[in-house]
């Protein structure tokens, strides 16, 4: 009897996961000897609720635990260019209607632009820049144009036609589309000061090169530096945007910063290995430069903190180099692409198909993004194709912010019931069983800590003591403070168990044969009175997920940036959020509804399993 | 009776003490110095020696160095304070709000009668909606409908009130435009009457209300119903019935006065349940009640305006489980004898 109590957990998973013991049995005999306990795990998992919730949670509860291997968390994570973005993976699905007819693509932030041999204008992907402003809304006068040549920036495209008239569309608020005098003039004269040769668009900014040298620059001059030093004037060959600055290639072959901001710009100081190479060609990401030396090496500067340094060894020269954001690949003059830098959305996972000497038309890199137009017409894409969830106001994925959130929200609940229930077993059982003033005493405390309202306690609780802690120990803090003030329904459920129990013939049978009472309660009463406190933990474990989620609501659980169920749903009450960002809260919200439905209704059932009395009801 | 009363409200008092003091300690394990602050504007035109003598000198008029009891009691209105009067919560003086640079009792007037309303108004309005729906529910155990609520009801308290709140803004703000999204009154609105005023109030608490009612109605309506299912199934039912009488009386005389013993006792948790969950539906709608204002406190470290307003809930809490225990004792005469 004692060896078969004592493994009753480990025998119940073992009949919940893995079906009954092989013996045959007479129905009818099984009926007779049927123990208890094995009524009631037949009467708990007999009800389908019990067993959708099972299904459901343990499906959620290993998502939650197995998730944050795959979708590992990252708290400094924030990027501007991919804020707000809806659910989608297609953010570099070329139409149908473009492939093999490309004549040319620009890869902006979260879209991209394609031109067809027939001379129309194709977007993809997430082409919204505000409600109002849609990159998909090509004007008229753009697409009756002919156009010869076209950037896209972070939120605007600008492009050129055979007429040499400049078109800016997507968001203009910000003077993206405001040229200068120089540049009206220019492209009033139309002569060789107009021939543009190159033509680039960035943060809020844009730049064109002219045949003759002459750089044009336009755009935001608060986010970026448009400024161009006069003696450089005339004399540029090609132009490379970081995300608000810019370096210039020469036309005798030397790599110039040539903005205003000189001594407090990364790019200004030149490497030195690059003073006496020629440079053939240059390429950005948002933060750091690299040029591409006569002899076929690439030199990185600038403020490398995605390896952006870490030039891998090249199977033959370099002939071309392009920028993302925080990548380059490079096209090799044996036809190898290599790409090298951040591979947070693998956007450095060349598709084998291009990496080996294909016949490789042009390459395109934007953002994330990376479009290779083989020889054939067709398009290999290699990097970030979308969120599955979408992100959030951060630009941070809100799948890994779910599945991490999930993880804390599980691990403060399950500890604080955890707390609380220690605390209620200990009082309770004394109270329980001694009685007397002791029982009054705890009954008294009970009473008023169970009678305080809730939230606002453990709010002032985490206020006051958490004001000085960092946000592991307040992590700590609150399993605590919601263990210390939900241990009352516990106490009170075990003392009434105990009282019951205690009037029973087998404690007094043990009584009278001498055993200590120490004994008598752990070893005779506790194990009667475990069940129900089984149920009671599962049900309260749901309550805690939910308090500690309110808390984390209200900003005063787990702080940010770590995530929980919570605290993700923090500033959702707003219409904007609730209207044109939904994704942000209906996944959160959904996830964790199921969840506290899930462990609700396994609690209920094991209720009902545990008190057949109940059942009826 | 009266005696049961005097008891209930004799230990009513004595709990205020403890808590207020409890909650008076943990605000006082926060570093501030008010002397400090006091003095802070002057603090370049004295010299140094100056300013320490008038520091120390306005630290012992504020009474800062005295032992914690007697700041306590001095706060309380209990203890003379250095200038001989008594002054504390007692007498009305709940402090001053820093955040608000005004004192507390004039900052909490408007907030503490909305959060009332509010809350009494969903109340009523839950305890509308639960208790016949609980009994419905029980006489008619099994049947589609009840297992339809179960459904329901489950879904009210397992899912946090705040996802219900934005789902219920979504439908009805976003989706539909039916109610205001935020706050207590029409922005730019010039009331001509005070019913005018009124009814537009009404209008912007309506959702928040409704929102409240939703959540609450889970834990009560299953808490009704297995009550009147234990009470239905007792043998003076079966008595009753066989004497002949009308389905109606069983239930509303004789089943239903067994089953509210067990509601009243779980009431009190449910009533406090509501009044700390408008806390989250304050702030999520932004209306200016007891809840958001201790939630702005909260984050601005103004403590004395927490402190007022955490008393103010664990009065509610302590006239809540009076009024319970009141009650019980006029539901239950066992209640009147035993004490």
């Amino acid at each position: 009897m004692k060896n078969k109590k004592g493994f009753f957990l480990a025998r119940w998973f073992k009949r919940a996961f893995m079906g009954n013991d092989h013996e045959v049995r007479d129905i009818m005999a099984e009926e007779q000897v049927q123990t208890p306990f094995r009524t009631m795990v037949r009467n708990f998992l007999g009800k389908r609720t019990v067993r959708v919730g099972i299904f459901g949670f343990v499906i959620i509860f290993l998502f939650v635990l197995i998730g944050p291997r795959y979708w590992v968390l990252d708290l400094s994570e924030q990027d501007s260019t991919l804020v707000n973005l809806p659910p989608s993976q297609d953010m570099m699905n070329v139409p149908s209607e473009l492939r093999g007819k490309i004549v040319d693509i620009a890869a902006g932030r979260t879209y991209g632009v394609g031109l067809d041999t027939d001379g129309h204008l194709h977007t993809w992907g997430y082409t919204r820049i505000t409600d109002k402003i849609n990159i998909a809304d090509i004007p008229e006068e753009v697409q009756k144009a002919d156009l010869t040549m076209f950037a896209a920036g972070d939120d605007h495209v600008v492009a050129l036609d055979a007429d040499g008239q400049l078109y800016v569309w997507g968001n203009t608020r910000l003077q993206q589309g405001n040229f200068s005098s120089e540049m009206k003039k220019a492209m009033k004269a139309k002569d060789e000061t107009w021939d543009i040769i190159q033509l680039e668009a960035s943060n809020q900014f844009s730049a064109a090169v002219s045949s003759d040298g002459t750089l044009y620059l336009w755009g935001n001059s608060n986010v970026a530096d448009i400024k161009l030093r006069k003696q450089y004037q005339g004399n540029i060959a090609k132009v490379a945007l970081t995300s608000n600055e810019y370096i210039c290639l020469l036309k005798d072959g030397t790599v110039a910063y040539t903005g205003y901001k000189d001594k407090g710009s990364a790019f200004a100081a030149i490497p030195a290995s690059l003073q006496d190479e020629k440079v053939k060609d240059i390429a950005s990401t948002s933060t750091t430069v690299a040029a591409v030396t006569e002899d076929g090496r690439v030199i990185v500067w600038g403020n490398a903190k995605n390896n952006e340094r870490d030039v891998p060894a090249f199977s033959s020269p370099v002939s071309k180099l392009y920028g993302g954001r925080f990548h380059y690949t490079a096209l090799l003059e044996d036809g190898t692409v290599v790409s090298w830098g951040a591979n947070k959305y693998h956007q450095c996972d060349v598709p084998a198909s291009v990496a080996h000497g294909a016949d490789i038309r042009a390459i395109y890199t934007g953002n994330f993004q990376n479009y290779a137009v083989m020889s054939d017409g067709s398009v290999q894409t290699w990097g970030l194709k979308g969120f599955v969830l979408g992100t959030d106001g951060l630009g941070r994925d809100l799948l890994t912010r779910i599945v991490n959130g999930g993880r804390v929200t599980m691990t403060v609940g399950a500890i604080s019931v955890i707390i609380a229930t220690i605390i209620g077993v200990v009082l309770g059982g004394i109270s329980g069983y001694f009685g007397g003033k002791a029982d009054l005493l705890i009954m008294r405390i009970a009473e008023i800590v169970g009678g305080l309202p809730f939230i606002p306690f453990a709010m002032i609780l985490s206020a006051v003591i958490g004001s000085r802690l960092d946000p592991t120990q307040k992590m700590y803090l609150i399993m605590v403070v919601l263990g210390v003030l939900s241990w009352t329904g516990t106490c009170r459920l075990v003392r009434a168990q105990i009282l019951a129990q205690r009037e029973m013939e087998y404690v007094t049978a043990a009584k009278a044969m001498g055993i200590k009472e120490r004994t008598i309660v752990f070893r005779h009463i506790l194990p009667n009175v475990i069940s129900i406190l089984l149920v009671s933990m599962t049900l309260d474990f749901a309550t805690c997920m939910l308090t500690e989620s309110s808390l984390s609501y209200l900003g005063f659980g787990i702080p940010l940036p770590t995530p929980t169920w919570g605290n993700l749903l923090t500033g959702a009450n707003n219409s904007i959020v609730i209207q044109q960002y939904w994704w942000q809260w209906v996944f959160p919200a959904t996830i964790f509804g199921i969840c506290t439905i899930c462990i609700n209704m396994i609690g209920d059932g094991l209720r009902d399993a545990v008190d057949p009395k109940s059942a009826e009801r | 009776m009266g005696k049961y009363i005097l008891k209930r409200c004799g230990y009513i008092v004595v709990v205020f003490l403890i808590l207020s003091f409890l909650m008076y300690s943990l605000y006082n394990l926060i570093p501030t110095d008010p002397a400090r602050q006091e003095l802070e504007p002057m603090r370049k035109s004295l010299k140094g020696d100056e300013y320490q003598v008038m520091y120390q000198q306005l630290r012992k008029q504020m009474g800062l160095d005295d032992p914690l009891v007697v700041r306590y009691l001095r706060w309380m209105g209990l203890w003379k304070d250095t200038d001989g009067s008594f002054n504390g919560v007692l007498e009305g003086n709940f402090g001053y709000s820093n955040l608000y640079k005004r004192d507390v009792v004039e900052v909490i007037k408007t907030p503490m009668g909305n959060t009332i309303f509010i809350n009494i108004f969903s109340t009523l309005a839950s305890l509308g909606i639960t208790i016949p729906l609980g009994i419905y529910c029980a006489v008619h155990k099994g049947k589609r409908f009840d297992s339809a609520t179960q459904v329901v009801t489950m879904l009210g308290y397992s899912i946090p009130i705040y996802i219900i709140a934005l789902i219920f803004m979504y439908l009805f703000c976003v989706l539909w435009r039916v109610f205001p999204i935020m706050g207590t009154k029409t922005p730019g609105m010039e009331y001509t009457s005070g019913w005018q005023e009124f009814v537009d109030m009404l209008y912007h608490i309506a959702l928040p209300v409704i929102v409240m009612t939703f959540g609450s109605l889970g834990g009560m309506t299953r808490y009704v119903r297995s009550s009147m299912i234990d009470a239905l199934s007792m043998d003076y039912i079966r008595t009753a019935r066989a004497k002949g009488l009308r389905e109606k009386v069983v239930i509303y005389s004789h089943a239903w006065r067994n089953a509210l013993l067990p509601v009243i006792t779980s009431i009190l948790g449910w009533f406090l349940g509501i009044f700390g969950g408008s806390v989250i539906i304050e702030n999520t709608f932004s209306l200016n009640g007891m809840g958001k204002l201790y939630w702005q406190g909260l984050n601005n470290l103004d403590f004395e305006l927490v402190l007022a307003i955490q008393m103010f809930y664990s009065i509610v809490s302590l006239i809540g489980s009076l009024l319970i225990d009141i009650s019980y004792g006029l539901v239950d005469p066992r209640v009147r004898v035993d004490k």
